[in-house]
């Protein structure tokens, strides 16, 4: 039983690292090759980012396994800068515009 | 002159005991042992570091007409990329060398342990290479000066956050393998290598954030 769920684990993290891998050569990717408009290649890296820190958060850093109270201690403190982050870059490409 | 009896606690004293330590499941966090709880504390106050750093990085640069001023270097984005694999296969070795001490193999775990301190070498290595060039010209040579401009600036002090943070992980990991060897995690005691661990994998975490901020949004009309 202990030893089954130990080589479970082992298969997820290898999962994971190779997601990881993917992810970043994704993101070199869309850098190199694509043509898309800039305001979609920010968004794709953003949220490319953002996907890879949330498999390393839950995967390896175990959150997953937390209780509710435990996860929401760790990720909802992190909703106001991510909210000032949008507002402040905003305002600040806003003025830039002719 | 007697000894004073020893307090109750004794026996159970910073990483004296043998086994895993089972704790009091809490109702809000569960069976999370107070040092994995203070890691995730200090954790979140050194993220709050990083973030104000790169949401100042943010506003500086959404400001700025022109971000990338004539005769500043370009940032090797494939280079970089090869520093965030290494980084990833460094969380993926600390995560088998956690598992590995739970399941009480020292030996396992000491070898994982080492693979992840040479990930993490081989990472200041490569920051070293970036900034000063072995062999070559580093970006400081290329003309990207501390002071020089916003995107130098910006550049220097988060990289060079980060990398103090890299040279630090090095440094406890080394400790965490050196009391390893000397059998102090033994038997499933695997609280002091998960919370190193979690300190490793948020500088992973960190990298993947900074990587995509600082070296891979291009500029606006150039793309590399």
């Amino acid at each position: 039983m202990k030893a089954e769920s130990h080589v479970t684990s082992t298969r997820s993290y290898l999962w994971v690292f190779a997601l990881l891998t993917v992810l970043t050569i994704a993101e070199v990717g869309v850098v190199k090759v694509t043509s898309m408009g800039r305001a979609l290649l920010i968004s794709a890296l953003v949220l490319l980012a953002l996907a890879k820190a949330g498999l390393v958060l839950m995967s390896f850093m175990h959150l997953n396994h937390e209780t509710r109270s435990l996860k929401l201690t760790v990720i909802l403190p992190f909703v106001l800068p991510a909210l000032y982050a949008f507002v402040l870059i905003a305002e600040a490409s806003w003025r830039l515009l002719p | 002159m007697s000894a004073a009896p020893a307090p109750p606690h004794a026996a159970l004293g910073h990483g004296h005991h043998e086994g895993p330590v089972s704790w009091p499941t809490d109702a809000f966090m569960g069976k999370a042992s107070a040092l994995k709880l203070g890691m995730w504390i200090f954790l979140l106050s050194d993220a709050f570091s990083f973030a104000g750093l790169l949401l100042t990085y943010g506003i500086l640069r959404a400001a700025s007409s022109v971000w990338h001023q004539p005769g500043e270097p370009a940032f090797g984005i494939n280079f970089t990329a090869g520093l965030t694999f290494l980084l990833i296969c460094s969380s993926l070795t600390m995560v088998m060398a956690v598992a590995a001490c739970r399941a009480g193999k020292r030996g396992k775990t000491m070898a994982f342990l080492a693979l992840t301190i040479l990930g993490g070498a081989l990472f200041l290595c490569g920051q070293f290479h970036e900034y000063f060039g072995i062999g070559t010209h580093g970006l400081i040579a290329e003309g990207l000066h501390l002071g020089g401009s916003h995107r130098a600036t910006t550049f220097f002090v988060i990289t060079s956050f980060h990398g103090f943070h890299v040279f630090s992980g090095v440094v406890i990991m080394s400790v965490m393998f050196v009391k390893t060897a000397r059998g102090r995690y033994d038997h499933g005691n695997v609280d002091a290598i998960e919370a190193t661990g979690l300190f490793w994998h948020f500088v992973d975490l960190v990298w993947i954030l900074v990587f995509t901020f600082v070296y891979l949004i291009p500029e606006p009309g150039v793309l590399p």
